[in-house]
């Protein structure tokens, strides 16, 4: 145990708490034995112990997780590892048979997947699952379905476009025309039409050239700077790791790792599990 | 105002193929002032009937991608409601033919509930299912006619009667149809592109990720389904007083299931055309073939033959129907 760091923690939230500063929900308050990490905020997303089976065999056994408001936290493993199934039952379209996971305090594994998009959690899945006889823009309105007002709806839309001009530029073609990077531009900013709380990124480099790699990080990064909480599964660990504040790594359905992005990176178990060092 | 602009806006179809809707929409308003045989003007009233019959059956199977085979239940409920009302109470057809579709929707959603908790081919059985189940219900049920049925017998009215929709002459009923037609038509308009119109599409295309953007899928398949019932019952209502003698089988069968299905994804499914395309090419070519081949001595049945192979060769070509093909030629020129 690092008590120093320990102490340390506990001071700046002892000071926080009695200068009254409130607003502190990415200050998370770390200390190592191996690689336990303790959240010191109440996270928005909060998976407890929860086991999912996929096709009647266990998936995911006893897994727990949490993310922070405004956090980015990144979620590796190899393939197979469970990885798009704990995204999947965090949004009910895999059924979890154990355990708990709560939004904002609230149960949300036994409501449909539709409820669970109006409490503010949204999914982009590794496939894209663009609807793509529509257009861009059309498919981008889709992502608004739930928001009513229609100036919100503009300003959400103006955003997107801000995000990923070129999506702008051919707004009236078709999704299934456009280049695999742009597609993902398309499947990330119909995810923010809704205004969520928390994005649910399931490898979105998936399938694509280095260059639309970098590109689609950056559009990760620059999220995570507007101060959106996310939940990224990705590929490309080294990256995703620089990029989050906090990672886990899964393996066959269990929780094996967890810290901050770099000391992920140089713990002995990532480095012999995913480099092969 | 919004509903109705959007009924009217035609912008995103290619300007020939509003100037061929428009010279078909002068043609259709202007073909009983030719001269024409009653055949050529039952065919026509054949083919409004089925137009429209087919523009419902796309907006849940073709914007919806749900295969339903049992909507001639909704086209009886719509003729039995509005001969029920005229034999017995002598109500208008103005006033029954709301009920019927009133009724009609109220029973589509019974039914639509447990429906569309079955997806692919289980939805498709169960629909046939259900449309045959209340064939038999009224086949036994006196208070209809039971297998009998019903007639409206047309002497009891003054010619022609506007409010029961009793005409000696075709015409009228031939511009009463085409009234609903030409309706239909800017409601699915504007369906197609209403928030229920891309929700539907959405979920055609992938049910998961709809439900992931929020879409509420059972419901909206629900509503739809509702919409397409009032269409079918709305020409079952015209059915019952243009034909004047329903029956069971004639209003209910799963022939008539069928045929409705088959008009539009010939035509194409999920094309505001397509129905109305499969109408133009099956109907005439039914009654045609019937009337030439079917009544020749040794070729009694080869109508049906070439009916079928007609469909079978279309659907091989192009699953999307004929407008699929269309839209398949000019790709190809414009690449």
């Amino acid at each position: 145990m690092n008590t120093p760091q320990l102490a340390a923690g506990i001071g700046i939230l002892a000071f926080r708490q009695l200068s009254g500063i409130a607003a502190f929900h990415k200050i998370v308050i770390r200390f190592y034995l191996g690689v336990v990490d303790i959240t010191m905020t109440e996270p928005i997303l909060d998976i407890r112990d929860i086991r999912v089976r996929y096709a009647g065999l266990p998936v995911i056994h006893g897994l727990s997780l949490t993310v922070g408001q405004g956090e980015t936290v990144c979620v590796v493993g190899s393939n197979g590892a469970g990885k798009s199934t704990l995204l999947r039952a965090i949004m009910a379209t895999q059924r979890t048979f154990e355990g708990e996971i709560l939004f904002k305090g609230k149960a949300i594994h036994g409501l449909k997947t539709e409820d669970i998009v109006r409490l503010g959690i949204i999914y982009v899945p590794e496939e894209k699952m663009l609807f793509g006889p529509l257009s861009v823009e059309e498919n981008l309105m889709l992502g608004a379905y739930v928001v009513q007002d229609k100036q919100r709806i503009q300003q959400n839309l103006d955003f997107v476009y801000s995000l990923f001009p070129r999506l702008e530029e051919r707004r009236r073609q078709a999704a299934s025309t456009l280049s695999g990077g742009e597609q993902q531009m398309v499947a990330i900013g119909r995810g923010l039409m809704s205004n969520p709380e928390m994005l649910m990124l399931d490898e979105p480099s998936l399938g694509l050239a280095p260059i639309l790699v970098d590109e689609v990080l950056d559009t990760v990064g620059r999220l995570k700077k507007e101060g959106m909480t996310i939940l990224l599964v990705e590929q490309n660990v080294r990256e995703a790791l620089v990029l989050a504040d906090r990672g886990y790594v899964i393996q066959t359905g269990k929780i094996v790792a967890q810290g901050s992005g770099k000391e992920l990176l140089d713990s002995d178990l990532f480095r012999s599990a995913f480099l092969g060092i | 105002m919004e509903t109705l602009k959007s009924a009217f806006d035609f912008s995103d179809f290619p300007r020939l193929d509003i100037s061929i809707a428009g010279i078909i929409a002068i043609f259709l308003l202007v073909f009983p002032l030719f001269s024409h045989s009653a055949f050529a003007m039952a065919t026509m009233i054949q083919f409004l009937m089925f137009s429209v019959y087919g523009m419902g059956w796309n907006t849940i199977g073709g914007y919806g991608g749900q295969v339903d085979l049992g909507k001639a239940q909704y086209v009886g409920i719509g003729a039995y409601t509005t001969a029920v009302l005229l034999i017995r109470w002598n109500i208008p057809f103005w006033f029954s033919m709301p009920l019927g579709v009133c009724l009609a929707m109220a029973w589509s959603f019974i039914i639509g509930y447990p429906l569309f908790r079955l997806k692919g081919h289980y939805f498709a059985i169960a629909t046939i299912a259900t449309s045959l189940v209340l064939m038999d219900l009224f086949s036994v049920w006196e208070f209809v006619g039971a297998a009998r049925g019903l007639e409206i017998s047309p002497i009891k009215y003054h010619y022609p009667d506007f409010w029961r929709l009793i005409f000696k002459k075709d015409i009228y009923y031939y511009y009463v149809i085409l009234g609903f037609f030409f309706v239909g038509i800017l409601y699915v308009n504007g369906f197609r592109r209403s928030r229920l119109g891309f929700q539907l599409r959405s979920i055609r295309d992938n049910e998961e990720m709809a439900s992931s953007l929020g879409i509420n899928v059972h419901w909206a398949k629900i509503k739809t389904y509702a919409i397409a019932t009032a269409f079918v019952s709305v020409v079952g209502s015209f059915h019952a007083c243009y034909i004047k003698n329903i029956e069971p089988q004639d209003t209910m069968g799963l022939d008539l299931s069928i045929l409705i299905a088959l008009m539009a994804m010939l035509g194409g499914a999920g094309s505001l055309w397509g129905p109305i395309i499969g109408a133009a090419v099956l109907i005439p070519l039914k009654s045609y073939l019937k009337a030439w081949l079917g009544g020749a001595a040794g070729l009694a049945g080869i109508d049906l033959v070439i009916y079928a192979v007609i469909i079978m060769l279309i659907s091989a070509l192009e699953p999307r129907g004929i407008w699929g093909i269309v839209e398949k030629v000019r790709r190809r020129r414009w690449q």
